[in-house]
């Protein structure tokens, strides 16, 4: 008897490791915010800032909220950047989803409101008027808002002033026979032109979105968005633009299997140590570069300048690319969690966000506390842009994406060509 | 998940119950008493063997049988890892699986790093064992300098490795320091070199491994045999060829088992030295490496689980067909050892 009751808490307690070690315990992350009796309510919001100004930022805003509202605890969770859509993938499906959490957009967002799994948010005027209506477009489907934007990341080449200097460069280049140009007299001085990390695709595959926000009309980008067909003579167009481009050789050595931020020996890395003259980046890079030089400080000579002009293309030459960190509410949250949103566009807010951030704030009354030399440049060219859109690997979502990438990667390594990137990505398409 | 994985407990613990009772099938009629107590014994043991292997076979169900259940569910559906999977595509997964030519590159990878991987490991592995067998000064330091490798974890030798054989990394910063600057090269990316790279890490990683299996099948092998062989007048070479590699046998046959096995689930020294996009052009992408791109990364879990799903079945079969016609007379030993 004794025997038998001690077998029962032998599969017990086996059952209890496999259940705490599947985690199935949805730790401190209960989703739909605890409300009670006296309204208080506790709210989850995960971010991925995991040091410094960043975590502070989110921590000192919830305790000027909760000033301000007292019944409204909020809870900031750090979740590794890299860990973050897997581990926000399952707490979405097993409803403890955290009632606030940065929204990566695009096609992850589409599978989201899909699965019903987000709130739309109801925005006021004065909302509208603080994030702008350029960063909410993005954040947009069928013309719901579903993230609340708080930054911009406009697109483009990050370099060294000084090392344009030495090569002789007067002016950053405006058109793509200029960039080919200043590849050379870069060369002359011994660094690597263009840093690129090929090796984690989507920094090589954003060259090709470049060029194809140069070749189609801001309509075909939109279309394809609907249609998933890259059938307009345009997508292979910008790719035929890239192979043109490969053949200047703009490319460090060994571009393939450098990565973009890990290391002195990244991308960002070459250029935070002047081994190479620029890359072209989304903005979070001054940040990862600043990281990487030798005292950890800010390169004094980092400059920005966009993507060149591509003669002949369908798109506006002002366009830009670019993504926004957005956050969004979980379908179970309390409205106060919108609430809070809400409160982060005010300009107060926002000017603090920017400055932990070194970023680009959404609110253009706040944009006046942007200083640094690169930002002000993408900034300006970011509210004088003709319109913006999603870096394409988010805009089409993830499984067209992917094959982008990868199709690109191939032809950077001599092993595809213009047409096999359009029909990869087509052939992708039928897989999602 | 909780749910499922709550009745799947449930239902084995439950025909645990059943299995422990052990007085189900016992008929009433009077036995003589030491029967009665070697039923008795016997109802005990079952009830023991559950208790002890309860808690593993628990474990096992969650962890491999219920894992592998859920992919082969999800394999049948058009799913994004959202909410619950309700676009049905029946077989059409598998259909694209067979038909994309990048899971044809890939599995001809894998099939030539099996093969690879048995032949360059394997009479290396024979060879060095041979010689640590022998009594030398230092043998103890090289046994270990060979296992190191083995014992480091994947990640680390990946990010090593990587960082030396860059185009402008350590390998060829050595090779032109040494007159040799002819040989660089750009090890990693160069699709004609990309495989022998992996080839060459794999073997410097896992060659410990076989050396251990194998010394410790030496170590079996009677020395009468050779004193006898020494009689008769056989040479070194002619001992190792007729005696030692022969009787090496079902440690060989078990090695490469394993080989096989790993070889077919290679996954992580790939992703991290050449990452998921670049495997494909330098040719050293794998099934695993095609599946986490295609899943987790395009977002496509019900097709990322039917290569799951492929993967598991081939791996399956592999090991079916080596078990049933090479292992066959070394597990006949070890199974029928028990009752003897």
């Amino acid at each position: 008897m004794t025997r038998k009751a001690r077998g029962a808490t032998a599969v017990a307690f086996g059952l209890g490791i496999a259940l705490a070690a599947s985690g199935c315990a949805g730790g401190s992350s209960g989703g739909g915010g605890g409300g009670s009796a006296d309204g208080a309510v506790t709210l989850t919001l995960w971010e991925n800032a995991s040091t410094g100004p960043g975590v502070a930022f989110f921590t000192n805003a919830a305790a000027a909220y909760h000033k301000l509202h007292p019944n409204v605890t909020i809870k900031i969770q750090t979740v590794q950047n890299e860990d973050l859509d897997g581990k926000l993938q399952t707490a979405l499906n097993s409803n403890s989803a955290p009632d606030l959490f940065l929204q990566r957009g695009g096609g992850k967002m589409q599978a989201m409101v899909d699965a019903n799994e987000i709130q739309a948010l109801p925005l006021t005027a004065t909302d509208k008027a603080n994030a702008g209506a350029a960063a909410l477009a993005g954040n947009t489907i069928d013309g719901q808002v579903y993230a609340m934007p708080f930054d911009t990341q406009p697109e483009g080449f990050y370099y060294s002033k000084d090392l344009f200097q030495q090569a002789g460069i007067a002016a950053p280049p405006t058109t793509i026979p200029e960039l080919e140009a200043d590849v050379a007299l870069l060369k002359k001085i011994n660094v690597a032109p263009i840093a690129v990390g090929a090796k984690d695709a989507w920094p090589a595959a954003h060259w090709y979105y470049n060029f194809a926000l140069r070749e189609c009309s801001q309509a075909t980008l939109a279309s394809t968005a609907k249609s998933l067909q890259f059938t307009d003579p345009c997508w292979t167009k910008a790719g035929d633009d890239l192979a043109a481009f490969l053949k200047v050789s703009p490319f460090q050595n060994g571009f393939l299997t450098t990565s973009a931020q890990q290391g002195a020996g990244s991308s960002a890395g070459m250029v935070a140590n002047h081994k190479a003259g620029m890359e072209l980046m989304g903005n979070w890079d001054p940040g990862v570069i600043a990281s990487l030089t030798p005292d950890q400080k800010q390169l004094p000579d980092l400059g920005w300048f966009p993507f060149p002009a591509v003669p002949g293309g369908q798109g506006d030459p002002s366009a830009i690319m670019g993504g926004s960190d957005g956050y969004s509410v979980s379908k179970n949250a309390p409205k106060e969690a919108f609430q809070f949103l809400e409160f982060l566009e005010t300009k107060d807010q926002q000017e603090l966000y920017a400055k932990a951030y070194d970023s680009i704030p959404v609110n253009a009354a706040a944009q006046s506390v942007v200083t640094d030399s690169f930002n002000i440049s993408s900034m300006n060219a970011f509210n004088k842009a003709a319109y913006s859109i999603q870096f394409l690997d988010t805009e089409y979502g993830q499984n067209v994406g992917n094959a982008l990438n990868t199709a690109v990667v191939n032809m950077m390594a001599g092993k595809g060509s213009a047409a096999d990137i359009v029909s990869q990505t087509n052939a992708a398409a039928a897989k999602g | 998940m909780s749910e499922s994985l709550g009745t799947d407990t449930v239902s084995g613990s439950q025909s645990q119950g059943t299995f422990g009772a052990g007085g189900a099938g016992v008929t009433a009629s009077p036995a003589p008493p030491r029967a009665a107590a070697r039923r008795r014994g016997r109802a005990r043991m079952r009830l023991e063997i559950t208790l002890l292997s309860g808690p593993a076979i628990i474990m096992f169900l969650a962890f491999v049988i219920f894992p592998v259940a859920v992919a082969a569910y999800y394999g049948f559906y058009r799913w994004h890892g959202y909410g619950p999977a309700t676009d049905w595509v029946g077989l059409n997964n598998y259909k694209l699986i067979f038909t994309d030519p990048a899971f044809q590159q890939v599995l001809w990878h894998n099939l030539l790093i099996v093969v690879l991987s048995l032949v360059i490991q394997g009479p290396l592995a024979i060879i060095m064992a041979l010689l640590l067998n022998q009594k030398m000064r230092g043998r103890g330091l090289i046994r270990v300098l060979i296992f190191v490798p083995y014992v480091i974890s994947e990640v680390i030798v990946g990010t090593g490795w990587s960082l030396m054989l860059q185009a402008n990394g350590a390998m060829n910063d050595l090779l032109g320091h040494i007159g040799l600057g002819a040989l660089q090269s750009d090890w990693l990316a160069d699709p004609n070199l990309a495989l022998w790279t992996l080839m060459a890490i794999i073997s410097w990683k896992y060659i410990g491994f076989a050396v251990i299996l194998m010394l410790a099948g030496l170590q079996s092998i009677p020395d009468e045999i050779y004193e006898a062989a020494a009689i008769d007048g056989a040479s070194f070479w002619q001992m190792q060829r007729r005696i030692t590699v022969p009787l090496l046998g079902p440690t060989i046959r078990i090695w490469a088992f394993l080989s096989i096995i790993g070889s077919l689930q290679l996954f992580d020294l790939v992703y991290i030295i050449w990452g998921q996009y670049v495997s494909g052009t330098a040719g050293t992408s794998t099934m695993a490496i095609y599946m986490v791109a295609q899943g987790r990364d395009a977002g496509n879990y019900g097709y990322g689980s039917a290569v799951a799903v492929v993967m598991f079945l081939i791996s399956l079969v592999v090991a079916l067909i080596y078990q049933r016609f090479v292992l066959r007379r070394d597990l006949r030993g070890a199974v029928t050892e028990g009752t003897v």
